[in-house]
């Protein structure tokens, strides 16, 4: 059993040293194609996690004009309450609300010497989640407003840039598997062709099928296989150096849910890669290698 | 051992083989022989299923291989040893490697490989040539190499396709005496061929066919007759 292993590892071995300037053009294909999908991979992931992240409470944030009193944001607050779809008005005023964020920020930045730019927010609870449209809507008509937000539109926005990252990204990383499993299917036939003497061989001593066509699929797996390492290492050093970027340029962002974990991008690429190099050299063996 | 029950092969509209009738006994010698397209190979091609007949039976080793599965042939092959006509050596093995690729491919562990290979080597008068590469091998020596592979197995049945083609007389004497002597140790050999010089010299019991079908089929110890002797040496002209 060990011995079969071995002439079949040290087949794979052949097989693997013969035809360098394919071997380099479907590794460096399925690399590509690997970056990208891993690339639109983490966007989602990010993406969903700051979906999952936002508040599932029928939540309104109402703000106020920045020169607006603090009397009309309490009438408001009073005027919204009595509103029979609202269950709870609950007022943040500017000074708690810069104080808040002074807080959040208190590793990253010192924001004591800057003038509060925050105004009056009021947090309106509806009773129900289909409601939020149609009080959203209402209290926008107060003069006192300035601006309206509900998490349901947020959600919407973050769900579009998922939606349009999913579509763009899987397409054209779709496109670049495609090539990379065409470019390891002719790789696997130009290493047939130039070992049909070795197949020819094993069929006549009675090697079994497996022996003979596995070398070829493990190549196939072994490309595939190095385009995930090497498309992994170069995602994560990719999102490392963005997130580098990003956290000094908008510290804020630092709040938001963390990436996917090292292992899981590093096994999720690797294993495909060696899965789809493997199938795409298995169809090449069935069809090339006669025995 | 190996037994054609009514076998034809037809290609299109032409007969490859056509009702072919044949029983090889174990220990036997048998030469094919007749012109290109006689039907020599299409007849050893059967023996190691390589080629389904259209009609009959085949039957190796008292196994009907007519409609062998696939996945059934290797171990088909694992019972004989097959001695291409062009030898299929690997140009960047030496002979010693050569001739172990085929038992690796089989499983053979590292030490039985090496006993195999050694004993193998020894029968065919080739072990002081076991680094040299196919290329500084005359084709004599490279035949024996071929044959070496095919008997390294130990199989009790050896097939050897045109062993003597693009040798010279002597060449092809040597390696007919050296197909005798794994015949003496008990293999079947089957040996396809064109070369009467080495078919009269040796007595064994001789096939001839002709477009298909068998003309004749000569016992071991006889003179093939006039007659027999005349279309052999006419089918090989025609080649």
């Amino acid at each position: 059993m060990i011995d079969r292993l071995l002439f079949i590892l040290n087949e794979t071995w052949a097989n693997l040293r013969r035809n360098g300037l394919m071997q380099f053009a479907a590794i460096s294909t399925s690399t590509v194609a690997l970056i990208l999908l891993g690339s639109v991979g983490m966007m989602l992931y990010k993406l969903d996690s700051v979906a999952q992240s936002l508040p599932r409470k029928f939540e309104i944030e109402v703000f106020a004009h920045e020169d607006a009193k603090r009397e009309e944001v309490v009438a408001l607050q009073q005027q919204l309450q009595a509103m029979p779809e609202v269950a709870l008005v609950q007022l943040i005023t500017k000074e708690e609300a810069w104080q808040q964020e002074k807080d959040a920020l208190l590793d990253q930045m010192d924001l004591s010497d800057l003038p509060n730019p925050l105004p009056d927010k009021l947090i309106v609870s509806t009773r129900e989640p289909e409601q939020i449209a149609g009080v959203s809507k209402r209290i926008r008509q107060e003069k006192v407003v300035e601006d309206v937000l509900n998490q349901q539109e947020t959600l919407a926005q973050v769900m579009s840039i998922s939606r349009f990252i999913r579509w763009t990204g899987f397409s054209i990383s779709g496109l670049l598997m495609l090539s990379a499993l065409v470019l390891i299917y002719n790789a696997i036939r130009l290493t047939v062709l130039s070992r049909q003497t070795e197949v020819r061989i094993m069929s006549l001593v009675g090697a079994n099928h497996r022996a003979i066509r596995m070398p070829f699929v493990l190549e196939g797996a072994v490309q595939g296989g190095l385009g995930g390492m090497l498309a992994s290492g170069m995602v994560l050093l990719g999102a490392r150096m963005i997130s580098d970027y990003t956290s000094s340029a908008w510290p804020f962002l630092d709040q938001l849910p963390g990436g996917a974990p090292v292992w899981s991008v590093l096994a999720s690429l690797v294993a495909l890669g060696v899965l789809l190099g493997g199938l795409s050299a298995s169809w090449a063996a069935q069809r090339f290698v006669k025995i | 051992m190996v037994q054609f029950q009514d076998v034809s092969v037809i290609y299109g509209e032409s007969f490859a083989l056509s009702r072919v009738n044949l029983c090889v006994e174990p220990g036997e010698f048998v030469f094919l022989v007749g012109a290109t397209g006689a039907g020599k190979s299409t007849m050893l091609r059967l023996m190691y299923g390589d080629l389904k007949p259209t009609r009959g039976q085949v039957m190796i080793y008292g196994q009907n291989i007519t409609n062998l599965k696939p996945t059934g042939i290797p171990k088909l092959r694992r019972g004989m040893g097959i001695v291409p006509q062009d030898y299929a050596l690997l140009p960047r093995k030496n002979v010693w490697e050569n001739i172990a690729y085929g038992l690796r491919a089989i499983g053979y562990s590292q030490r039985e490989v090496h006993r195999r290979v050694a004993h193998a080597l020894a029968l065919v008068g080739m072990s002081s040539e076991a680094k040299s590469k196919p290329d500084e091998l005359s084709g004599g020596e490279a035949q024996r190499v071929a044959i070496a592979r095919a008997i390294a197995n130990n199989a009790p049945l050896l097939i050897a396709d045109e062993p003597t083609a693009n040798l010279d007389p002597e060449t092809s004497w040597d390696i007919t005496l050296l197909l005798q002597q794994i015949n003496l140790r008990g293999a079947t050999v089957i040996v396809s061929t064109h070369n009467p010089a080495i078919v009269d010299r040796l007595k064994k019991r001789v096939v001839a066919m002709e477009n298909g079908e068998i003309i004749s089929d000569t016992p071991s110890g006889s003179y093939p007759g006039e007659i027999e002797r005349a279309r052999i040496s006419v089918a090989t002209l025609r080649r």
